[in-house]
């Protein structure tokens, strides 16, 4: 496929990436696509827990970040979040819990009002103009679930493509647990298949989802649905292990496409009429940050400052407990029941916004998951001994319960770039700026309790919070660390371009020909698991690109 | 110096695990290095030492602990490869132990009673070892090491030296993966058909996962 110039040029190829590349190559655009990792293969996803979740050796053994506080306080280097750096991206290696957003999760200012130190806003967006998206992304991708069993969602026109997974003990003690204190249990709706489905086959149950990849494809990812779509168009070139460093921008204030390096360090260009940058909440700002130029010089798109600004990544928080039966935790998906009836914003609550809550197994369905998780397990003083042997064999009988609680938005929350630590090309790394809004607090604690509650009804003798690295993430001291993988804010949409770096179709307000297509546009981050939101943003922004396209108006 | 538990996790993840790999190109030689059950990166005397430290971590009751399932044996493989940056902090922390030992009973530590080992494993995590010297790095970053080290080491896949076979696994009962084994049915799901372990056991055992106060 040799062309000089490309129409589109995709850097990130995760759920925002994948949607553009596939639907921009499926219109007959020409698209290169730029992915800094690997592209893998299903023989390499083993269900090693050393290799894959504790070591990282397949999916970002290279990550690296540092992050710090506030301004002024030291930083630390490391790796605090768990992205996938692959063709396909963090996806690869999600849990697959898909949700719709509630109506009022894209207008929490005018829904709440100002709040001190929170950045709050209202999407330029509704629900109804996502909804069609939600439609299309939950198609795509097969979610499984029962549609109308969460009277908590914003109205749908259609149901869920395929039936909800069946249950496991663990699930259903959650349930049951939930159902006595009068919360209405549904299943979790996974983007995994109940039932052959997209020519992809039927989940096996194996149990590892969460920081895994699928062997069968059974999880819909980019990798398994968007990647193959758009290589059989020919439309597209896909260049993995190509860290873009820069998006050079010409005199008219466009710009020209994107300078990478291979993994062996040679530098290469690319020329676009469009460049689309879809890195995620970090990688997205990191890029712009970097691409300085005369014009920008505090990088690309951020004449206004706000490259970089507004940070949320959630609040997980996590309950375990054990049942006298086996829960077969470690079986199945990663959650197969859900509550919402905690969600609604209540300011009575002593905080504002809220989240949703499941039955989770990523804190114990692997056996160091669970050795790690033993921390704070009931009249464990130490964690080894003869005390720690008898906790390691608890392990059939453990349930976890976790919340997804919405963040508030700040400016001083950031991503920028690291004045000393540089990565292996010589590149300064993301830095992480971020302290926690105090009604981040408030809301974990109160969560906290009412996880225990639903724990104790559901019949569980010890209960305990358990600190696993990478999972849990609010601390005494650090606000941050191991924070998951929901990442949003940093590249806001919005209709002031003072206030944001894209408008409502994500296009740059300083750069005709740039967008930003990922969760980095969330304006605030919702109470639920992100993914969902980013396709269905992706799809309705690909059909705007598409549409302006054939009218000739880009 | 104070160090809590999450620092010490964190730290003990941060050492061992991303930031030590990062130093290393892939593939790695550790399934070949943990064919042999020989020393490659500890002394004899190191050895000896570092085994006695992950007898009193997992202990061996009425079923196999660290010693059994070969954690020594995953430690020191794992110096030879992804985490040679740490082999330094153990030939430390190994003299250090000892010189501990000696201030408190005048003996090595592997000669003293399992009690007084505990005491003074305690006192490392604890950061108040008392004769643990200056110069050495801080006794709760060696703990956490060898803590994490030998987590992974009872734990983790028995291709990579410990778990020697399935011992940590059978102790769990946790039947082994089955990303490639074909999974599980709704029936096993719901706890209503038994699970073929991949020793061949048929799990859960009745009565299994009870906690006992330790």
């Amino acid at each position: 496929m040799p062309v000089d110039i490309f129409d589109v040029c995709v850097i990130g190829t995760g759920a925002g990436g994948g949607v553009m590349l596939k639907e921009l190559t499926a219109a007959g655009m020409s698209v290169v696509a730029l992915e800094r990792g690997p592209h893998l293969s299903t023989s390499q996803f083993t269900d090693d827990e050393l290799a894959t979740m504790w070591r990282d050796t397949l999916f970002s053994p290279e990550q690296v970040e540092t992050y710090r506080l506030e301004e002024g306080a030291a930083s630390e280097t490391g790796r605090f979040n768990s992205i996938a750096h692959c063709v396909g991206g963090t996806m690869t290696h999600w849990a697959a819990w898909s949700w719709r957003f509630r109506p009022d999760e894209f207008k929490v200012l005018s829904t709440e009002g100002p709040l001190e130190d929170a950045s709050l806003a209202d999407w330029p967006i509704g629900y109804d103009e996502l909804e069609p998206y939600y439609e299309k992304a939950e198609w795509e991708f097969g979610v499984a679930g029962n549609a109308g069993a969460n009277p908590f969602e914003g109205a749908r026109k259609k149901a869920y493509p395929n039936p909800p997974h069946p249950p496991k003990v663990s699930s259903e003690s959650v349930a049951r647990g939930a159902r006595k204190l009068g919360y209405t249990p549904f299943p979790t709706p996974m983007a995994i298949n109940s039932q052959p489905y997209g020519g992809r086959p039927k989940c096996m149950y194996g149990g590892a989802c969460q920081q895994f990849g699928c062997p069968i494809h059974a999880k819909a990812t980019p990798f398994s649905i968007l990647i193959p779509q758009a290589l059989a168009t020919k439309k597209l070139d896909l260049r993995p292990d190509a860290m873009v460093f820069d998006v050079p921008v010409g005199k008219d204030g466009r710009v020209l496409g994107a300078r990478y390096l291979d993994g062996a360090g040679n530098t290469h260009e690319v020329r676009a009429r469009h460049v689309i940058v879809a890195g995620g909440a970090i990688g997205s700002p990191h890029l712009l940050r970097l691409a300085t130029s005369g014009l920008f010089p505090k990088g690309l798109a951020n004449g206004s400052d706000q490259v970089g600004r507004h940070l949320t990544f959630h609040v997980h928080n996590l309950v375990q407990y054990l049942t006298d039966e086996t829960s077969m935790h470690w079986t199945g998906l990663e959650s197969h029941a859900a509550i919402d009836d905690l969600h609604p914003s209540d300011a009575k609550r002593g905080f504002i916004r809220g989240g949703v809550v499941g039955e989770i197994n990523f804190g114990c369905k692997l056996p160091i998951a669970h050795g790690l998780g033993g921390v704070g397990f009931p009249d464990l003083e130490r964690q080894w001994g003869a005390g720690f042997k008898d906790y390691l064999r608890t392990f059939p009988r453990v349930v976890g319960i976790a919340s997804i609680l919405e963040d508030l938005p700040m400016a001083s929350n950031t991503i920028d770039l690291d004045p000393e630590v540089k990565d292996k090309h010589g590149l300064a790394v993301p830095r992480i700026t971020h302290r926690q809004h105090p009604n981040d607090i408030a809301m974990l604690a109160w969560y906290d309790a009412r996880m225990r509650e639903v724990a104790e009804a559901a019949g569980g003798k010890q209960i305990w919070a358990p600190v696993v690295p990478h999972l849990t993430n609010l601390s005494e001291d650090v606000g941050m660390k191991g924070a998951g993988a929901h990442f949003h804010g940093t590249c806001r949409m919005g209709d002031d371009p003072d206030a944001s770096v894209v408008d409502k179709w994500c296009r740059a307000h300083e750069v005709p020909n740039l967008w930003v297509v990922d969760g980095s546009v969330f304006p605030t981050s919702g109470g639920y698991n992100p993914t969902l939101t980013i396709l269905a943003n992706a799809y309705r922004v690909a059909d705007h690109f598409v549409a302006e396209a054939k009218r000739q108006k880009l | 110096m104070t160090v809590s538990r999450r620092e010490l996790l964190a730290g003990g993840l941060f050492l061992g695990g991303a930031a030590a790999a990062m130093q290393f190109p892939f593939p790695r030689a550790l399934a070949a290095a943990a064919a042999s059950k020989e020393p490659v990166v500890l002394s004899a005397a190191e050895w000896k030492t570092v085994e006695a430290i992950t007898a009193r971590l997992i202990p061996t009751d009425h079923e196999p602990g660290a010693v059994e399932a070969g954690c020594v044996n995953f430690i020191d493989k794992a110096l030879a490869n992804e985490d040679a940056a740490s082999a330094r902090l153990y030939q430390a922390g190994v003299q250090s132990i000892d010189a501990v030992a000696q201030k408190r009973a005048g003996k090595f530590f592997i000669e003293l009673p399992p009690k007084e080992q505990d005491a003074v494993l305690g006192a490392l995590e604890d950061g108040n070892a008392e004769g643990w010297p200056e110069a050495a790095p801080p006794s709760p970053l060696f703990f956490g090491q060898v803590w994490l080290h030998t987590l992974w080491g009872f734990l983790a896949e028995p291709k990579y030296g410990g778990n020697r076979d399935y011992a940590g696994w059978r102790v769990l009962g946790y039947p082994g993966g089955r990303h490639k084994l074909g999974g599980y049915t709704a029936e096993q799901m719901m706890g209503e058909a038994k699970l073929d372990a991949l020793w061949g056991e048929k799990l859960p055992r009745s009565g299994r996962g009870t906690p006992q106060k330790g």
